[in-house]
């Protein structure tokens, strides 16, 4: 039974890790760029909800949307002003300039709002669900149907908008997509503005059951980046399925390791589909 | 490459002696001699990353890895045996080589972004065994190197002059190095695979055995001076010599500032980044902690946008504009 419970708890999380990580998968499909800052992105969406519930008495889940907007703004002006310019430099660039956004926004964080660990009580926090023998955790679940809302309402923007079109035009064949009076830079600017928006609605939707601080980002980068490997960077259904994948070898994990050694078994998932599968487990399918 | 020609002998003779002489300048026991060792400390481990990052252009974000190893073998065997850390350091060194032999095989098909997490997640898998195997590393409360009579075979001084000495004849040693892989037949195969891998393997390289071979030497230096700065600190941590930010992307963005794939990049980026750092941190460091890593990931993000090739390239730069003025 402790394995069923597991499992269900790793299907939990992992939804979440979906859609942290499918802003990663987004930019680095629509722009080739591998943004080593996005776990900022998360952790500026927690303390967005986290002051949105201090001085607004706002509910972090009630916050994320506002999370969301506020980072994607950010995001936006980012795409503009640093990652457009490195689009076509040297891998070397596009690297070191989002290592340097991290090193960036990580101490912007910490001078902000100090270095101290902020966490938020809500009603449900501690309350928990039964299903016969199994148990789910409010916060938990509430978070894992947040997320896949957010999702839902992000695949049908994808699928039906003209924006969404667009943007799916601009990853398959740049040159294409120009040829038929596509923007492409404007298809870069919303790519990253809604990717980092929905990681941050992420963070967000977490806050309820983990603490923010500014070096929270440091325990998501490998996490997001074994998401979106094992789904296939660039991939948005890859990071969907990655998403419960790595929630589900965490948990399982768990039953067997420390919690140091958890993501010990992460690393070493990722190093190995790297090694074995690098285009991700389920092939090149885009 | 052009050869030495007698003017830039001399230039270099006259730039070593004034190195070998510098520290008398400086208070034996003061702070600026020891900022100087961990600058030429830094400039030898971003040589030894350039071996792999800039001629091969294989981006490597794990080098604590490497280093760590090296500080923890030599330690673990000075406490433990009594084993000389010259002894440590080959031990060490060897080790090193193997660690990058490791993660290597799996990896080397990898290009550019995928290398590059590959070898993040290996320099995080190294700090959290060493976290968690107290047992043998003492896990994060950190280890100290035991204290030993001043002398060279202990490797262990009172004084911080022969410290000095000691990183400058490792910083030499490296980019000489460095430089000798750039003229030999192993240099000129990895700046094909630089160039175009496919093209590379076509004129029958074998890219595999290449890049391994530049890693396992990038990884054994890289332990050697990790045994250095072992017994340089006396004490150290898994955070700190297995660290992402405090080793692993600080020496990527010294080659980087200074200017990838060059001999001298790696050095003029050492001796502005270290001293700036220490500098910043100790103006800023009273009024608010992240101050000074602020500045630090500003000014990457600025080079890379003004010149990702570093200084070295923007000197070129300076120096064409000159050079055309004078004409006209």
């Amino acid at each position: 039974m402790a394995v069923v419970q597991a499992i269900l708890d790793g299907l939990m999380i992992g939804g979440v890790y979906a859609v942290i990580s499918i802003g990663l998968t987004l930019v680095f499909g629509v722009m080739g760029i591998v943004n080593f800052a996005q776990a900022e992105f998360l952790m500026l969406g927690m303390f967005v909800a986290y002051y949105a519930w201090a001085w607004l008495g706002l509910d972090p889940l009630l916050a994320a949307p506002l999370a969301f907007a506020v980072v994607f703004v950010l995001g936006a002006a980012l795409q503009h002003l640093l990652i457009r310019r490195v689009l076509k430099a040297p891998e070397v660039a596009q690297i070191f300039l989002t290592v340097g956004l991290l090193i960036v926004m990580e101490n912007a964080a910490l001078l902000m709002f100090g270095s101290g660990f902020k966490s938020v009580s809500t009603p449900y926090q501690t309350a928990s669900l039964q299903l016969g023998p199994l148990f789910v955790s409010v916060p938990y679940l509430a978070a894992f149907l947040m997320s896949v809302a957010s999702g839902l309402v992000l695949w049908l923007f994808m699928k039906l908008s003209w924006f969404g079109k667009a943007m799916r035009a601009t990853a398959q064949d740049p040159m294409a997509a120009k040829l038929l009076g596509i923007n492409s830079d404007r298809m870069h600017m919303l790519a990253f503005a809604l990717g980092v928006g929905l990681t941050a609605f992420g963070g967000a939707v977490i806050l309820p059951y983990l603490t923010a601080s500014p070096t929270v980002g440091g325990q998501f980068v490998v996490l997001m980046f074994t998401v979106v490997v094992l789904g296939g960077l660039g991939s948005v259904a890859g990071a969907v399925v990655g998403g419960f994948a790595v929630g589900i070898i965490q948990s399982l994990s768990g039953l067997a390791f420390p919690i140091q050694l958890q993501n010990l078994v992460l690393f070493v998932v990722f190093i190995g589909v790297l090694a074995f599968r690098p285009k991700g487990l389920l092939g090149a399918a885009r | 490459m052009s050869r030495l020609s007698p003017m830039r002998l001399i230039l270099i003779a006259v730039l070593l002696a004034a190195a070998i002489a510098l520290p008398f300048a400086f208070d034996p026991r003061g702070y600026a001699i020891r900022i100087l060792c961990l600058a030429l400390l830094f400039g030898a481990m971003a040589q030894a990353w350039n071996i792999v990052a800039g001629l091969a252009n294989q981006v490597s974000l794990g080098h604590a890895a490497f280093f760590g190893i090296g500080a923890y073998t030599s330690t673990l065997l000075l406490i433990h045996f009594g084993i000389s850390p010259w002894l440590g350091m080959i031990a060490g060194a060897v080790l090193g080589g193997l660690a990058a032999l490791l993660i290597s095989l799996p990896t080397m098909r990898l290009r550019g972004h995928y290398f590059a997490l590959a070898t993040l997640a290996f320099g995080e898998v190294m700090r959290v065994i060493a976290n968690s195997w107290g047992g043998l590393t003492g896990g994060p409360v950190g280890i100290s190197v035991p204290f030993a009579p001043s002398s060279l075979a202990m490797l262990q001084f009172k004084e911080t002059r022969p410290y000095y000495w000691l990183m400058l004849a490792a910083l030499i040693a490296v980019t000489a190095i460095f430089v000798a892989i750039r003229k030999s037949r192993l240099g000129y195969r990895l700046r094909a695979i630089k160039e175009n891998v496919d093209a590379a393997e076509v004129i029958g390289i074998d890219t595999t055995r290449t890049k391994i071979i530049a890693a396992v030497l990038s990884g054994g230096l890289t332990a050697c001076l990790g045994t250095l700065y072992a017994q340089f600190q006396y004490f150290f941590d898994p955070d700190t010599v297995f660290g992402v930010g405090s080793i692993s992307v600080r020496v990527a963005m010294i080659a980087i500032v200074g200017g990838i794939g060059t001999a001298i990049g790696p050095i003029l980026g050492a001796f502005f980044v270290i001293p700036l750092e220490e500098f910043a941190n100790q103006i800023f460091s009273a009024q608010a902690a992240g101050l000074s890593q602020l500045v630090f990931g500003v000014l990457l993000v600025v080079v890379i946008l003004v010149e990702p090739r570093g200084f070295v390239a923007m000197g070129q730069r300076l120096a064409r504009r000159f050079r055309r003025e004078d004409r006209s």
